[in-house]
């Protein structure tokens, strides 16, 4: 069955990662980004570090090997705290990257722990001054009385040498955890959620934020909802919207009001009766809520599915599409397993007309809108092949087990791939499993 | 994968024990995920009085079921962060109750009980998911061994999970029983006849409980370096007090402070009806009180 978008079929690319099937927690990725333009592609991990691969220009003899992302950058941008007050540790893990758009030669990205977010430049330096008349070449002062005669000092090549460096480090503005961040089409601001809170920040400034939605009850014996994920409109600077752990989507404009605790729009689902479990709950909370790039569409992935909402429909989602419904009657042990609670991510491909998420047993399904059409494929050291087409996979739910399918008894939840991204303008996509990056494009006929 | 707990009570128990362990787990309480789990407790709780209201309804009548069933419409669980810290739990030595069985409750009305009913397919009795403020009949103990008198006062009745046996028991306020706990006791003065609001969020450790960082107010705020310091120095005196009640010196990492000792162990399975008491010193145990 040839993939969604026509007649693509995906090709494994590249893997990154160790091949030890012990895996290190620190090495755990935790977040995908690729940038503006798709050259560059950053990963973040549990250890707090981010990884950056660049796509290096295409081979022009081997057009069948389009290029390749190697590594570009890497740096720990955040380390472990303690918080003596609360008696509370301070994860390191990066829970969300997002990249500005680039205004100059370097590049600037958001990356946040539960707590602080920074700002990171990432620069190249490729030549290196030379002639310096008071200091020597490995730095080192000269005695004046020794000088003769004066030159002016120049820029010579020297290897190419990429830096990290923090610019902006905003931090103590949430009580609870980060869950997203993301940049305003302004370019200058952007917001910050936590479960119960979203701030307004700028970006030249550190020192305040803007609190502009506050769903914490006066008594925290009333809460019933938290802030699952939040973003803004990729055209229009007014408007953001955040999930819900009740699987409500409310969109805000910032023109009506300050405080932005009344929606202007609220998407809701009726939930099916005959559905209902001790686990309605948490199945129907919304773990990732994402713009499509023409900024009339909006998708939700909640645990079985990944639903599409046009901006201007609240009552229920123009499109469904079941990620592994044949998990439904394993909630209980998903539950037990703590599986229940994992939060998938979704993505849009360039031009909106795919959707991608993950699933267990390192599976991942894409969704094509406009043919209507499905595949779920794997990331697989197996599969693993320079440019080996990915085969499409297929769970049994019950009943005879077909050949080449997989029982869903069988299914490893161990390996989840919660983390995708796709280039936004070419057919290349990054999958992140547990400690593993894969790297799939499409064949080039 | 590993295999289901069927009934509701193991759901009870799985969820108990998660919100327990969150709380040692590195990064904090994560408050989506004890919320998510709060739901399923509540779910399981309804099922669980729906299934033993129908049971009542159905078994031959004893003397502590009567007495409780006569206040079933009394009965409201209330209770807060600051009232937990009030009460203490002893697990007691018992006479086995009957298996519990989880009985489906059929949406027409009829009821079924089978032992081990998937719980992922129960139906529940009540769709209504959006109060969490219950007033609720109270649950019965099915034990017909026990003879044990109930005060002609209110009863309240809770879970509530020994964090050192992992055993879930439904505990019922009342007077003390001399031979059950071979700890010296102490009555608790305000134990007999409280009332408890269904409270989701008992477990739910406020980080801001202590640390206020700014009064809620309806317009954009500006947070600012000096106002999270100096809020750091407003601290709530009576938040302070009940936490420390609550915690002891032992600090946040626990959600409650206990000192731990041997355990009466308590024999049988899961649903026995007991009495409870608060008493000093050595001889109680650890425990989270459900609803």
């Amino acid at each position: 069955m040839a993939a969604p978008g026509g007649d693509m079929q995906w090709c494994f690319s590249q893997v990154k990662g160790a091949i030890d099937d012990d895996v290190a927690e620190a090495d755990i990725i935790s977040t995908v980004e690729f940038n503006h333009t798709g050259e560059l592609l950053a990963t973040g991990d549990k250890g707090g570090r981010v990884v950056i691969f660049q796509q290096e220009i295409e081979n022009k003899s081997l057009p069948q090997f389009r290029s390749e992302y190697n590594v570009y950058s890497t740096f720990q941008s955040h380390e472990p705290e303690f918080d003596y007050l609360k008696s509370l540790e301070i994860e390191e893990k990066i829970n969300k990257i997002r990249w500005l758009p680039q205004k100059n030669a370097a590049q600037f990205l958001l990356s946040t722990n539960d707590k602080t977010i920074k700002l990171w430049k990432i620069s190249e330096r490729d030549k290196r001054p030379d002639g310096y008349n008071l200091k020597e070449d490995d730095g080192r002062c000269k005695d004046p009385n020794s000088i003769t005669s004066l030159r002016v000092p120049v820029l010579i090549p020297m290897d190419l040498m990429v830096e990290a460096s923090p610019r902006r480090v905003f931090a103590n503005a949430h009580t609870y955890h980060i869950n997203s961040v993301s940049v305003n089409s302004d370019h200058e601001t952007y917001l910050s959620a936590d479960d119960l809170r979203i701030n307004l920040w700028h970006l030249e400034i550190t020192d305040r934020s803007f609190n502009i939605v506050d769903i914490k009850p006066a008594n925290m014996e009333e809460l019933t909802e938290v802030i699952t994920a939040a973003e803004f409109h990729p055209h229009q600077c007014n408007t953001f919207v955040y999930s819900s752990s009740k699987g409500i989507i409310r969109l805000c404009d910032m023109r009506e009001s300050a405080l932005c605790d009344r929606h202007t729009k609220l998407f809701e689902e009726p939930e099916d009766p005959s559905n209902r479990s001790f686990f309605s709950e948490i199945i129907s909370s919304i773990s990732d809520v994402k713009f499509s790039h023409s900024g009339r569409y909006m998708m939700t992935r909640d645990y079985l599915s990944v639903k599409i909402w046009d901006l201007n429909m609240e009552n229920r989602p123009v499109e469904t599409y079941q990620v592994h419904e044949y998990l439904r009657s394993k909630l209980c042990s998903l539950y037990e397993n703590d599986c229940i609670f994992d939060k998938f991510e979704c993505c849009w491909n360039g031009n909106d007309s795919v959707v991608m998420t993950g699933s267990y047993n390192n599976f991942f399904r894409m969704f094509d809108r406009s043919q209507r059409r499905d595949v779920m494929l794997e990331a697989s050291r197996e599969n693993s092949k320079p440019m080996q087409v990915l085969k499409p996979r297929k769970v049994c739910a019950g009943g005879k087990r077909k050949k080449d399918e997989i029982s869903v008894d069988s299914l490893d939840f161990n390996k989840k791939i919660l983390h995708t991204a796709w280039h936004p303008q070419d057919n290349i996509i990054a999958v992140a499993t547990t400690n593993n990056l894969y790297i799939f494009q499409d064949k080039i006929n | 994968m590993i295999g289901c707990a069927f009934d509701a009570q193991n759901l009870i128990s799985i969820s108990l024990r998660k919100i327990q362990s969150s709380r040692t787990q590195r990064g904090g309480i994560k408050l989506h995920k004890n919320l998510l789990v709060t739901y399923v407790l509540r779910n399981a709780r309804q099922f669980y009085l729906n299934k033993n209201a129908s049971q009542a309804q159905r078994s031959p009548p004893y003397e502590d079921e009567v007495a409780v069933r006569e206040k079933q419409d009394y009965l409201e669980l209330t209770g807060s962060f600051t009232e937990l810290a009030d009460d203490f739990y002893c697990n007691f030595t018992g006479a086995e109750a009957d298996s519990w069985h989880c009985g489906a409750h059929q949406p027409h009305g009829q009821l079924t009980e089978m032992p081990h009913q998937d719980a992922s397919s129960c139906a529940l009795v009540s769709p209504n998911d959006s109060d969490l403020m219950l007033s609720e009949a109270c649950w019965s103990c099915a034990d017909k061994s026990w003879e044990l008198p109930v005060p002609n006062t209110q009863a309240n009745q809770k879970t509530v999970l020994d964090l050192d046996t992992h055993v879930v028991t439904t505990v019922t306020n009342g007077y003390f029983h001399s031979d059950c706990c071979a700890q010296p006791k102490q009555p608790q003065g305000a134990q007999c006849h409280r009332k408890r609001k269904m409270d989701t969020s008992y477990f739910i450790v406020d980080p801001e409980f202590y640390l206020p960082d700014f009064v809620p107010v309806p317009f954009k705020r500006m947070r600012s370096d000096d106002d999270s310091h100096s809020d750091s120095e407003q601290l709530d005196n009576t938040n302070i007090s009940n936490l420390i009640s609550v915690l002891g010196s032992g600090g946040l990492s626990e959600f409650v402070s206990w000192q731990q000792t041997d355990l009466e162990q308590i024999f049988g399975t899961q649903t026995i009806c007991l009495k409870h008491t608060l008493f000093t010193g050595s001889g109680w145990t650890r425990a989270i009180e459900a609803f």
